[in-house]
C-alpha cells in the first residue's frame, strides 16, 4: 500500500466526509419516508426547474425520433389508405345513426327537462419529458399551478382517459398514466353496467379487478370511468375489455399511448358532498315540537 | 500533451457530469409512453463504476453523491436512498482500485457486477425496512442483468472516447503524489 506517503493525513478525513455525506442522503430519505408530502413538493419543485430547461435540447431529440417513427409508417402508407377507406365506409353509416339518435336525444331530453352536468373545461399541455424509470409510467405537462392545476384532475388525449395528475409543481406537473403500477381507477364497463377497478401493471394493458360478476363481460365491452370516489368525473372513455394472453381480463386503452403529444387536463369540481341526515320535517303551520314541561306530581 | 494533469482531471470531471446529463436526457425524452417489454440497462451507474474502477480521481464521490441524488428526484425515485447505496458501492470499488489496476477486464467485470449485486440487494431491503413500495422484483433483476452486461461496453467506450484508461505505474498528478 503505497497510497502515495503524502496522502496518509488524507485518508480519516476522506473517510469522516464520506460517512458525512452519507447521513446527509440517508438524511432526505429519512425525511421523505416521515414527511413525505413536503419533500414531495420539493422534488416537484426540482423537476420546475430542471426539466423545462432541458426542453431546448429535448426538442430536436424528439422530432427526430418522431420523424423516423413516422417515416417507418410512410413504408406501409398503401395498406393503410385502403384500410383507412374501408373504416370511412363503415363510420359514414355510423355517423348518420349518430346524428340521428344525438336528435332524438336532444328531444327526449328537452320533453323530462332533464338537469345535464356542468361541462367540463380543461386546460392543454405539452409533454414534456417521459419518467425516465423502466418502473413508473408518467409524463411531465407543461402546465402547473399557475395554470390552476391541481392534484387528482383527470387527464385525457382528445380520445380517451390517459391517467390523472400526480404533483404539481408551478410550471409543470406529472401525470400518472394508466399503465402505473400505483393506478387505480374506478370503472364502469358498459353495457353491462358492473363496477371495477382499473389496475395498472407496467404493461399497455391494464388489469381489470374486482368484478363483481366476470360472466356478463366480453371482450369488446367499453370501459369508461365510473367518477366513484368523486376523484373522476364520470363517463370518461377509457378503452375496451379484452382477454389477456394470460386468461384475465385487461383493457385496451383507446388513449394513444404511442404518441402522447398534447394531453387535455379536465377540471373536475369536487361535486356537491351532502353531509347532514337530514332534519325531521314538521308542519310548518305547529312549528317545532315543543318539549312540554310536565310538572309531575 | 499540453496539459497539465490537475485540468485533465477537472475537464474529465466535466465531462463525467455532461455525459451523466446527456444519459438523463436521453431517458427523459417523450418517444413512446407505451410501457417497454425489454428494460434498458441502467447506464449511468455502470458508467460510474466504470469510471471509479478506472480512474477514481474523475469522479470524486461528491460528483457521484450529486448527479445520483438528482436523479432520484428527477425519475421518481425515493429520494436520496439510490443515491446513497451508490456513494457505498464507488467507495467499495474505490478501495480496491489499485489492486484492479493490473488485472484483466473480466476480473474488474467481476469486482463492478458483485458491487452491483451487492447494493442492489442492499437497496431491496432497505426499501423494505422502511416499508416503501418496492418496484416488481423480475423486472429489477432484468434491469441488474443488463446494467452488468452493459459494464464492459461502457468501460470500453469510456476508455476509446473518453480517454478514461487506468493509470500507469509510475504515473504523478501535478502535486508530485503517485495515483
Amino acid at each position: 500500500m503505497d497510497r502515495g506517503s503524502g496522502q496518509d493525513f488524507v485518508g480519516p478525513l476522506r473517510r469522516l466526509l464520506v460517512g458525512i455525506l452519507l447521513l446527509f442522503l440517508i438524511g432526505i430519505f429519512i425525511v421523505w419516508r416521515i414527511d413525505s408530502p413536503r419533500v414531495e413538493r420539493f422534488r416537484a419543485d426540482v423537476i420546475d426547474r430542471v426539466v423545462p430547461s432541458f426542453d431546448w435540447v429535448m426538442a430536436p431529440i424528439t422530432g427526430t425520433a418522431r420523424i423516423v417513427a413516422d417515416f417507418q409508417s410512410y413504408t406501409r402508407i398503401y395498406e393503410q389508405n385502403q384500410e383507412l377507406r374501408r373504416e370511412l365506409r363503415r363510420l359514414q353509416s355510423w355517423k348518420e345513426a349518430a346524428l340521428q339518435l344525438e336528435q332524438q336525444n336532444a328531444r327526449l331530453r328537452d320533453l323530462i327537462d332533464m338537469q345535464l352536468d356542468p361541462r367540463l373545461t380543461y386546460v392543454t399541455g405539452v409533454v414534456l419529458a417521459d419518467s425516465g424509470s423502466p418502473f413508473r409510467q408518467s409524463v411531465l405537462l407543461n402546465v402547473g399551478s399557475r395554470d390552476g392545476v391541481r392534484d387528482g384532475w383527470a387527464t385525457i388525449d382528445g380520445l380517451g382517459l390517459v391517467g390523472r395528475i400526480s404533483g404539481v409543481g408551478a410550471e409543470t406537473s406529472r401525470v400518472m398514466l394508466l399503465t402505473d403500477t400505483s393506478s387505480r381507477i374506478p370503472v364502469t364497463i358498459q353495457p353491462s353496467g358492473q363496477k371495477a377497478i382499473l389496475v395498472g401493471d407496467n404493461t399497455i394493458g391494464p388489469l381489470i379487478e374486482f368484478l363483481e360478476d366476470p360472466d356478463v363481460v366480453r371482450p369488446g365491452d367499453r370501459i369508461v370511468s365510473s367518477g366513484d370516489g368523486g376523484v373522476f368525473p364520470a363517463d370518461l372513455l377509457i378503452g375496451s375489455v379484452t382477454l389477456g394472453t394470460d386468461r384475465r381480463l385487461r383493457a385496451r386503452l383507446v388513449a394513444d399511448y404511442e404518441r402522447l403529444e398534447f394531453l387535455r387536463v379536465l377540471r373536475s369540481q369536487p361535486s356537491e358532498a351532502i353531509t347532514d341526515p337530514g332534519s325531521l320535517i314538521a308542519n310548518p303551520g305547529i312549528g317545532p315540537m315543543p318539549v312540554q314541561d310536565r310538572p309531575d306530581g | 500533451m499540453a496539459e497539465t494533469p490537475t485540468s485533465r482531471i477537472w475537464s474529465h470531471r466535466l465531462l463525467f457530469a455532461a455525459v451523466s446529463l446527456g444519459i438523463i436526457f436521453f431517458s427523459l425524452v417523450p418517444i413512446n409512453a407505451v410501457p417497454s417489454r425489454w428494460i434498458p440497462p441502467d447506464l449511468l451507474l455502470a458508467l460510474a463504476f466504470a469510471w471509479v474502477a478506472r480512474r477514481p480521481d474523475f469522479v470524486p464521490v461528491w460528483l457521484i453523491a450529486i448527479v445520483f441524488l438528482l436523479t432520484d428526484f428527477l425519475f421518481q425515485r425515493p429520494p436520496g436512498l439510490w443515491a446513497a447505496w451508490v456513494v457505498i458501492g464507488t467507495e467499495i470499488l474505490r478501495s480496491r482500485t489499485r489492486s484492479l489496476r493490473n488485472s484483466s477486464l473480466l476480473l474488474e467485470w467481476l469486482t463492478a457486477a458483485g458491487i452491483i449485486l451487492v447494493i442492489f440487494v442492499g437497496h431491496r431491503i432497505s426499501l423494505t425496512i422502511t416499508f416503501v413500495p418496492l418496484p416488481p422484483l423480475g423486472r429489477s433483476l432484468l434491469q441488474v442483468g443488463a446494467t452488468i452486461l452493459a459494464y464492459p461496453l461502457v468501460a470500453i467506450v469510456s476508455h476509446l472516447f473518453f480517454g478514461v484508461k487506468r493509470t500507469a505505474p509510475g504515473e504523478v498528478d501535478s502535486f508530485g503524489h503517485r495515483l
